[in-house]
């Protein structure tokens, strides 16, 4: 009986101690950082829509910033989740023996390299490119988001495993006996099942793209770019302009641009974590409105 | 009347450990044979040879030969050319604990219709609404098909597993003790549909029930240690206490 309290109170505390750190952050964050939040953090001086529709540049605002993290996390999302979720769904459903057994190491592997070695491996392979083939290569945003794809991979693939493989056997059971192919089964019988799993990995492959700063300070990210307007050249980034404004601030307003930079990046991830939600609620209602495909 | 299925010298094997032997078994049209024997005596392995679902398991391999008829002629399902997916199209299984698909009742149906038999979207409606009748569920589930399946009731969920496999228009049904995981009053009702359904499918069913089985059975395939024992026939079953002492034997 005591030891069950004993649980039970171990439980809250815990609870409470992450809803009151994410708490503190949060208010810390506003605190320091609320004042300069607005349409002139993001736009400076100049007017919203000319600037939102790229046709004025913006010098002292961080729309630039926020429109590359959107452009990174949009090509690093499309290089990532077709590659992590087939091979996740690979693994969990065709690799046999010995090929899974050193496939799956291959992507602990990938999982354990820090991303500040990712980023000097995107820096060399510039170096290598400009020796051999490409003279002209360049850190870019293409070479920042190919980079970004391969540190978010092994974290698609494990959760895409992991939520197939976690799907009660008598429901591959049940696709097979209806003379499903395999292919079949796994596309309308488990990965529907396993939906909220495999978004749930996407989104957090995605957030993890949206805040890595390290791989990106070597392959891409400067402090002045503009809205980023080719793969090939460099840009501006969230974190990026974070750890910019924090580091070398010169008064303390630039400082609490900083803050609010953070902020905005912080809903920036929040912003996506609503709309994988809102994506899978409305994929629900279409699967549920009787559509069979 | 002559056999509509023949297993000769059938044994399934999972890595070292033999599932099952079955030398010799056929299969009168119509009937419904009840495959009765402690667990583990091998009774959903044979059941599963007949729509080789026992490949779905790791490190399983068969030997002999498993034969059903459809239309007018006779299928090795073991041969090399055996189309797998047609076959268990053909031959449909209904399991021990109802697994339907986590999604809603009518999907769990248009899905084979739609992906296996490739049934046009205009005709989906009208076959589910036949089946689910057959199944005795279309009055319970009329309004709300677009409701999750797991929120019916566990004995509406096995009649959904039901029309689920008649939806294919099977030939044959396999019964992994149907009416295990559910109370008094829903195996009743299963078990009058399948009585009901005799007359269009050869049906075999595992149970462990031999109330169930005295009931339903044509004739009862008694197993013991992985291997087939006998073949009660209907006079032996409705003789009680032969019946009794046979099973006692065999158990």
């Amino acid at each position: 009986m005591r030891r069950a309290t004993a649980v039970t109170a171990w439980c809250w505390a815990s609870a409470l101690v992450t809803l009151g750190g994410v708490g503190v952050l949060v208010g810390f964050l506003v605190l320091r950082g609320g004042k300069a939040l607005g349409p002139g953090l993001l736009f400076g001086s100049q007017p919203l829509w000319q600037a939102l529709t790229g046709r004025v540049p913006v010098w002292d605002g961080i729309w630039p910033a926020v429109a590359g993290t959107g452009a990174l996390v949009l090509l690093a999302g499309s290089l990532a989740v077709p590659v992590g979720i087939g091979a996740g769904l690979h693994l969990a459903e065709f690799a046999r023996g010995r090929w899974k057994r050193v496939a799956g190491f291959a992507v602990d592997l990938l999982a354990g390299i820090p991303s500040i070695v990712m980023g000097l491996f995107g820096f060399a392979l510039i170096l290598f490119l400009r020796r051999t083939v490409a003279p002209t290569a360049n850190a870019s945003l293409l070479l920042a988001a190919g980079c970004i794809a391969l540190l978010v991979l092994p974290y698609l693939i494990r959760t895409t495993q992991g939520a197939i493989e976690a799907l009660p056997p008598s429901l591959r059971l049940a696709g097979a006996s209806l003379g499903l192919t395999p292919w079949q089964n796994l596309v309308h019988v488990l990965v529907p099942a396993a939906s909220r799993s495999l978004s749930g990995g996407v989104v957090l492959a995605l957030g993890r793209a949206a805040e890595d700063t390290a791989v990106i300070l070597l392959t891409g990210a400067v402090a002045q770019a503009g809205v980023p307007r080719a793969l090939t050249e460099q840009f501006e980034a969230l974190p990026f302009s974070i750890y910019y404004l924090s580091t070398e601030y010169r008064n303390p307003a630039e400082l609490e641009r900083a803050f609010a930079t953070a902020l905005v990046l912080l809903a920036v991830t929040g912003g996506l974590l609503l709309s994988a939600r809102a994506l899978r609620a409305a994929a629900r209602r279409g699967r549920e409105a009787g559509e069979p495909s | 009347m002559s056999a509509v299925g023949t297993v000769e010298g059938l044994e399934v094997w999972f890595g070292p450990r033999r599932a099952v032997a079955v030398p010799r078994l056929e299969l009168q049209p119509g009937e419904l044979l009840v495959l009765v024997g402690r667990s583990g005596s091998g009774k959903t392995t044979l059941l599963r040879s007949f729509n080789r679902l026992n490949e779905c398991f790791p490190g399983c391999q068969t030997k002999g030969s498993v034969r059903l008829r459809f239309g007018g002629g006779w299928c090795p399902l073991y041969d090399p050319g055996i189309p797998v997916t047609d076959l268990r199209r053909r031959v449909g299984m209904v399991f021990q604990t109802p697994n339907v698909l986590p999604t809603t009742i009518e999907r769990n149906l248009a899905l084979p219709l739609r992906q296996v038999l490739g049934v046009p979207k205009a005709e989906v409606s009208g076959r589910l609404a036949q089946a689910l009748a057959e199944a005795g569920l279309w009055d319970e589930v009329k309004d709300r098909l677009s409701a999750p399946a797991l929120s019916l009731s566990g004995g509406q969920q096995q009649r959904l597993c039901l029309a689920r496999a008649l939806v294919l228009e099977p030939e044959y049904l396999l019964l992994d003790e149907p009416t295990a995981a559910l109370d008094f009053r829903a195996a009743g009702r299963v078990e009058d549909l399948l009585l009901k359904l005799k007359a269009r499918h050869t049906m075999i069913a595992v149970s462990h029930s031999l109330g169930q089985a005295r009931r339903l059975a044509d004739r009862v395939a008694v197993f013991r240690e992985g291997e087939l024992a006998r073949v009660l026939r209907r006079e032996e079953i409705d003789d009680r206490a032969a019946f009794a002492a046979a099973l006692e034997e065999a158990f």
